[in-house]
């Protein structure tokens, strides 16, 4: 039995009643008076100089109000290509109608003189001196030439003795290393633990390969919208679905020179993001442009396709891997060396690289990531950014291992997880964590220990770990007359947190659940709230709600001292009223006696407020068991049980949780089997549904969910971050139930069918 | 371009516009009478979140001119409940989470309806195949299943 009344209950959400009836306000339902409709101009080449731009024709049209270029943006900040473009459905310029169909029309007869350059979409070839340069010359070097040249300073900053023999035959290499300088790279990074060399000489096995994961889609349902509204003050107010309101109103006054007091973002109830829906660069600017020039509202909202050319999906990876252990199973070496797609500009996920160590003690670790310029839209965080990808190599190896060391799967990751106080490689120590709990958890609900499998079927383990984000937010709560609550904030609810703060802001208040309302403000009215990315919200604003009701306990308790004539020390609020705790006869106020009181002393109304800035968050893990059946004819994947733990801390909300853990397993499900942007030289070849497949519910059965709860300390009731740590496991997941199923190793993802049965042809099937 | 007119009558309410032969039922509903409830997510009838109901039939109002509707009896989410009573399907999704964002929720909604109308006692598999022209991103669907199951039972036992 829970010590809790409120929290730790599946309780329905606060916004239950507008999410079923049509009534929730997204952003393409906010209608301004006398509003146009924006329209973007976009590249029809994916690599090409842009020799002339003509809006006349398009000008022409009758309901045309504006056409906005780079010449309109004053602060010459990049919104729209001028002498180059990089990608298919890269902005040139934007046009404002009084009709949607019309600016559609008129973006047409905007007429662009391209002249073509050569095109490269593949990371391993962009990196080549042969391929086309995106942005520069540049060259980073590769792992090899990284080590020589760090040995080669060294040698050359001691002067005690003479080094020039080696010098030389270290050039020499160096310089024979050809394949290693490598072009159009955005951004690298270098982590190195213990010293892998050893640790491979030492292992008993060593498994090598190269696994590749595509771009995909975030696909949040709702596509990116904006509307803007420019007065004749200069005072901008901008409509937005958006995970990150604030983020919203920095991006726009940076980008168009815009004074922060003068723009007021208010967001609408967003329809999905997974962490793709941040930017301002996609719909925001372009609708104040048109706003700022016509005088009037503009929405600029696009649609499916214009999200799959310009949207700014998770990068694809091609990582090269090698994995040392010993005969009885224990992990000496791991070696990673990744090509993260950015696209046309530096981009996301490539921090992540080093989550390839997992949770286990590797003493001895080396990373080498590049991010490399292709001709592609860039790239942003989807859902853990980074982790699915490199989790799925890392996992996908472990389990060769596992299979060729003759170990069970779940035994080996266990025998190799960390515990508290042990090394992290390349990191701290590690804290108070469920690494094994979950796991083991999972492989009790899945029935792994005494698993059963017929023809074509098979089993897959996989575990994933993520740590929440932080970042600051405030709330205020008030207590009014007839004993309600209500809380204002600005952090935006996409799953389910606006319900979680409620119910942490009842249970402190001891009222009932049904008795807290929640506000949301606009970033003129409402204080800071960090963005809802990163699993950040629960923990962010639960900690700040739970100050919050705290600091209004505190007034609540004054204030009824004052009326009761007793101390606040005497007190006690419990179930909605205070009561004096040594007192006969007993003697309490309810809340609502109480805030109507404190409208009539000089005290005033019951305000309280939290404001929180950080505190250590604390890793969780997710761990997946899946049985797949393979038809050996269609070389389709079947999957008969999904089974996810997740490590949550404390769940505030179990349904809630539960969604998450749902949600985000199907996520990766549907990366590891279905989902994939195929490029080729005209730039992205399936931007719309019939050809990016997304699971329906026809395509899964149901995900079981196990909830794993230990505590994280700083967590509000030990709760942690849940809605990425569950995409993290299941591309590996996924993928070594089809090896168990089929006996051979498909390292490039998606396994659609027609890999499978050339899997199949391959061991002789 | 020229306007024709175009007589619906929605959630029981008749409306005489004149509206372009280029207009969806969608834009229709959304930008000329203002129910928003109906969502557009993909414009190509692939996702479903703009599902209504038309003569007892589920239709991606997206792909349907609004010329093409003219005279029909049109019921979106906004017109599902009743006298301030939600329908079941509409209690199912909150009492089982069946949604996050909610975006594809009213189109989930619509969808369910007609089916259920029409398959009063699904299978699980039966309604996880019926409902394939719906997409939802978040929540994976375990808890909508749940949530039509649950709502269909209620509404056999009304």
């Amino acid at each position: 039995m829970s010590e809790y009344s409120v929290v730790g209950k599946s309780v329905p959400r606060v916004d239950a009643l507008d999410k079923v009836t049509g009534a929730a306000q997204y952003g393409a339902d906010v209608h301004r008076p006398g509003m146009l409709y924006g329209k973007i101009v976009r590249s029809k080449h994916p690599h090409a100089y842009i020799r002339g731009i003509d809006t006349s024709e398009a000008e022409k049209l009758p309901g045309v109000r504006a056409i906005v270029t780079q010449a309109d943006v004053k602060t010459g900040r990049s919104v729209f290509a001028t002498d180059k473009v990089l990608y298919v459905g890269e902005p040139i310029a934007a046009v404002a109608a009084t009709d949607p169909d019309i600016a559609e029309e008129a973006a047409e007869l905007v007429k662009i003189d391209y002249e073509e350059l050569p095109v490269v979409q593949d990371v391993l070839e962009a990196i080549k001196p042969s391929t086309p340069r995106l942005h520069n010359d540049d060259t980073k070097d590769g792992p090899a030439r990284r080590v020589i040249k760090a040995r080669l300073k060294k040698l050359s900053d001691d002067e005690s003795q003479d080094h020039s023999a080696e010098i030389e035959e270290l050039t020499a290499k160096f310089e024979s290393l050809e394949d290693e300088v490598y072009y159009n790279i955005s951004a690298e990074t270098h982590t190195e633990a213990g010293d892998v060399e050893k640790g491979f000489a030492e292992s008993d096995i060593v498994v090598e390969d190269t696994y590749v994961v595509p771009r995909v889609h975030q696909t949040y349902m709702e596509p990116h919208v904006s509307i803007a509204e420019a007065d004749s003050s200069g005072k901008v107010t901008v409509w937005a679905s958006t995970q990150g309101p604030f983020a919203i109103r920095s991006g726009v006054a940076g980008t168009l020179g815009i004074p922060l007091t003068q723009i007021n973002v208010i967001p609408t109830t967003m329809g999905g993001g997974f962490g793709g829906r941040f930017g301002v660069a996609l719909t925001h600017v372009p609708a104040v442009l048109l706003s700022q020039k016509t005088g009037r509202p503009v929405r600029v909202q696009m649609t499916r396709e214009e999200e799959f050319v310009d949207g700014r999906p998770a990068p694809g990876c091609v990582i090269k891997l090698k994995t040392g252990a010993t005969n009885d199973g224990r992990i000496l070496a791991r070696q990673a060396l990744a090509f993260w797609d950015s696209g046309s500009v530096s981009g996301a996920s490539i921090g992540s690289t080093i989550r390839v160590r997992g949770v286990y003690k590797i003493p001895n670790l080396k990373v080498d990531a590049y991010g490399v310029y292709t001709n592609k839209s860039g790239t942003t965080a989807y859902r853990a950014p980074g982790t699915p990808q490199v989790a799925y190599a890392g996992e996908s190896q472990l389990d060769e291992i596992a299979r060729k060391i003759g170990m069970d799967g779940v035994e080996f990751r266990l025998k190799n997880m960390r515990e508290e106080g042990d090394q992290i490689p390349a990191g701290a120590k590690e804290p108070k964590v469920g690494y094994k709990e979950t796991l083991k958890a999972v492989a009790d609900a899945a029935g792994w220990w005494n698993r059963e499998k017929g023809p074509n079927q098979g089993w897959g383990v996989a575990i994933g770990d993520w740590t929440n984000g932080c970042g600051p937010g405030g709330i205020y709560i008030s207590v009014h007359e007839d004993g309600s609550v209500r809380i204002f904030h600005g952090s935006i609810d996409i799953t389910g947190t606006d319900t979680a703060i409620a119910q942490i802001v009842a249970e402190v208040l001891t009222v009932p659940y049904e008795q807290v309302t929640i506000t949301r403000g606009d970033t003129d009215s409402a204080p800071y709230a960090t963005g809802s990315g990163g699993s950040v919200v629960t923990f962010t604003m639960g900690n700040t709600a739970k100050l919050a009701a705290e600091d209004t306990c505190q007034r609540i308790l004054a204030l009824a001292a004052e009326r009761l004539n007793t101390s606040a020390d005497n007190l006690e609020l419990k179930d909605g009223k205070v009561s004096v705790l040594v007192q006969d006869p007993p003697r309490s106020i309810s809340l609502g006696e109480l805030a109507a009181y404190s409208l009539s002393t000089t005290g005033g109304p019951i305000v309280g407020k939290g404001s929180f800035a950080r505190k250590p968050s604390t890793p969780a893990l997710a761990a997946q068991i899946a049985k797949v059946e393979v038809d050996p004819e269609t070389g389709n994947v079947r999957v008969l049980k999904m089974v996810s733990s997740q490590d949550v801390g404390f769940a505030i909300n179990p349904m809630a949780v539960e969604g998450q853990i749902e949600g985000g397993t199907v996520q990766g499900y549907a990366w590891a089997m279905m989902e994939e942007m195929q490029y080729d030289e005209k730039g992205n070849v399936n931007p719309g549904f019939v050809d990016y497949r997304v699971p329906t519910s026809a395509d899964l059965p149901t995900v079981q969910s196990v909830i794993v709860e230990v505590p994280a300390p700083n967590g509000p009731f030990g709760a942690k971050g849940v809605g990425e740590p569950p995409i993290t496991p299941t591309l590996a997941t996924m993928a070594n139930a089809v090896v168990d199923a089929i006996g051979v190793r498909i390292t490039e993802l998606p396994i659609k069918p027609e890999k499978v049965i050339d899997a199949l042809k391959q061991n002789g099937k | 371009m020229n306007k024709h007119p175009v007589s619906l009558t929605v959630n029981g309410d008749q409306y005489d516009l004149l509206i372009e032969p280029r207009k969806t039922l969608l834009a229709t509903l959304r930008d000329t009478i203002g129910l928003t409830g109906s969502k557009e997510g993909c414009s190509t009838g692939d996702c479903g979140a703009c599902t209504v109901i038309i003569d007892g039939k589920a239709i991606t109002s997206c792909l349907m001119l609004a010329v093409s509707a003219n005279g029909k009896e049109i019921t979106t989410i906004e017109g599902l409940s009743s006298n301030g009573h939600l329908h079941p399907l509409q209690q199912g999704f909150i009492e089982k989470g069946g949604y996050q964002c909610g975006f594809c929720t009213p189109g989930f909604i619509m969808a369910s309806k007609a089916y259920l109308d029409e398959i009063p006692n699904p299978t699980e598999a039966e309604l996880r195949h019926a409902l394939g022209g719906n997409i939802c991103r978040c929540t994976g669907y375990t808890k909508i299943i749940e949530a039509v199951m649950s709502a269909a039972e209620a509404m056999r036992n009304a």
